[in-house]
């Protein structure tokens, strides 16, 4: 036992470093700040597509009708989720200057347009436009990447203080203006010096060399089952600690889950084969959004199918309202999940063996994949599975298949604990009597 | 009047300690003003706060929202994760008004 806690305390003392160099790294803040500004639009998005591909309603109104239902839809896709990239790289700008000190609108905008100057600007051989994919799902690395170097060299600058003074007597904001040109000139002109010298390499552009080196292999990998099982055990195992595991991951993997979802968008408004299983999507709602972190909603059913103690009913009862919103923070403090030995099998093993399944059932087209609809994450399971798959009651009932899965694999372990919990009340109780019987004697 | 801050990752989980810190607050009589934010909210919230209390799955921010507690003259401090679990609103403004009075 003592070795046990040692142990423990070693581990803690291991990951909490790691926690606190991962939340508070002003990159991942940044990217984190970045997707919570793009969110709001991307959900607005993705519940147009929702609307668009109603169930049944190609079958109810003519073909025509209903795709003239789904064009006068389409712009508030195609505005938002559909170009989410641009929405994320204004926030890592503007939060990554405003964290320095300055004025973060100036970051936002630089940082757009430092990724607009990288953008090839031709559509099939014509000039003056942009492809949408560019924006989205292809440039969301390059984006990203680009919005830390503009929003850096555009406060670097400003720092070296290279601006045009004023007199005095010239009001604040004409000197603002004028204090803002010099740091964003020369930012921007170092992105069109960038692109040109790509232009002479074999890869054209940036946004082809980035997809090529970087986007393209880490996606590749963190798409596959064998990454996801490693961030699905880390998310379980920072919570064990009691350390909000789930933020901790998505701050680094985001950007993968993100893009790979955007792939799966893309094909899914064309009406083509959905590439990718593993997205943002297959975590937030296949994985955690039943329950939160641990698929916890199952747990809490468990507990009151078979909860005998007074702690165990307690703590199902506190827990499931939240947990029906997949916030599980009261059952993972509360059961405790954090620091219990006997419940770190089921702990890390279901989530894992629930993955699999996902995974293998979407593979093999028993379930549809994620259609690429980003579905908050505080929406009741069955519900989210059922939107995250593009309306497809296979998704709901996978939901239900995987809540079964968590419960069989925490039922003996649940029991035990219940026991214990029982025989510890009981003690208590009795001697509790006891104790109050000894006056009268 | 008494501020207390609640800070976790969405705010989400701490909004359910606030409405139970509150229906303890009302027995006590005590008057009081509980909030909860997102991470990133508490840091300009501390300047309204007398006292900062931190989620226990983001303990990991103590050391970040330190130096903010310091200039504005705050006491800070994480939830005991028994209170946490148990949504013990009582507990937690007990140690919440035990941190200003010692402040």
């Amino acid at each position: 036992m003592n070795s046990n806690s040692k142990f423990m305390d070693l581990l803690e003392r291991v990951l909490m470093p790691i926690a606190e160099k991962l939340n508070n790294n002003r990159y991942l803040t940044a990217l984190r700040d970045g997707f919570l500004v793009a969110l709001p639009l991307i959900i607005f998005g993705s519940i147009f597509v929702v609307l668009a591909n109603l169930p049944f309603l190609d079958q109810m109104i003519s073909e025509s009708a209903f795709a003239a239902y789904q064009e006068a839809l389409g712009p508030a896709s195609a505005a938002t989720l559909s170009i989410m990239a641009l929405f994320v790289i204004i926030g890592i700008g503007y939060k990554l200057v405003e964290h320095s000190g300055g004025e973060g609108i100036y970051g936002g905008v630089v940082a757009l347009a430092a990724f607009l100057i990288l953008t090839p600007q031709m559509v099939e051989e014509t000039p003056g436009g942009i492809p949408t994919s560019a924006l989205g799902a292809e440039g969301l690395f390059v984006g990203i990447i680009t919005a830390f170097v503009a929003a850096e060299l555009y406060y670097f600058f400003v720092k070296k203080d290279w601006t045009i003074k004023m007199p005095a007597g010239v009001p604040g904001a004409v000197t603002r203006s004028f204090s803002a040109l010099f740091p964003i000139a020369l930012s921007l002109t170092a992105f069109l010096i960038i692109r040109i010298i790509f232009t002479f390499t074999p890869f054209v552009t940036v946004q082809n060399f980035i997809y090529t080196v970087l986007q393209e292999p880490l996606t590749v990998l963190g798409g596959g089952l064998p990454a996801t099982i490693v961030a699905v055990l880390l998310i379980q195992l920072f919570w064990f600690f009691g350390l909000h595991g789930q933020i901790l991951v998505n701050s680094v993997l985001d950007p993968i889950w993100y893009t790979l979802n955007n792939q799966n968008l893309e094909a899914f408004q064309a009406g083509q084969e959905l590439p990718n299983v593993v997205t943002k999507q297959f975590i937030d709602t296949f994985i955690v959004g039943i329950g939160g972190s641990g698929m916890t909603l199952a747990v809490i059913l468990g507990i009151f199918l078979i909860g005998r103690s007074r702690q165990m009913k307690q703590v199902g009862k506190v827990s499931a309202p939240p947990g029906i919103f997949n916030v599980n923070e009261p059952i993972i403090f509360g059961l405790p999940i954090i620091l219990n030995p006997l419940v770190l099998i089921p702990w890390l093993l279901a989530p894992v063996v629930v993955c699999v399944v996902v995974y293998y059932s979407m593979l093999t087209g028993l379930v549809p994949k994620p259609a690429g609809i980003i579905v908050p994450w505080t929406t009741p399971p069955l519900i989210s599975g059922f939107l995250a798959t593009g309306n497809a009651w296979q998704g709901a009932v996978l939901q239900l298949v995987s809540m079964f899965i968590v419960f069989v694999i925490w039922w003996p372990f649940l029991k035990v604990m219940d026991k214990q919990y029982y025989e510890q009340e009981q003690a208590e109780e009795a001697a509790a009597t006891t104790e109050t019987e000894k006056p009268s004697n | 009047m008494k501020n207390i801050l609640l800070a976790c990752s969405a705010g989400m989980s701490t909004s359910m300690l606030v409405s139970k810190m509150e229906e303890a607050a009302q027995e006590q009589g005590i008057e009081a003003n509980i909030w909860a934010v997102s991470q990133d909210k508490a840091i300009p919230d501390m300047e309204k706060a007398d006292v900062l209390l931190i989620g226990p799955q983001m303990r990991f921010m103590k050391k970040k929202y330190s130096i903010k507690a310091d200039e504005v003259g705050i006491p800070l401090d994480v939830i005991d994760p028994m209170s946490y679990g148990r949504v013990d609103g009582k507990a937690v403004l007990t140690r919440a008004l035990e941190l200003i009075e010692n402040n």
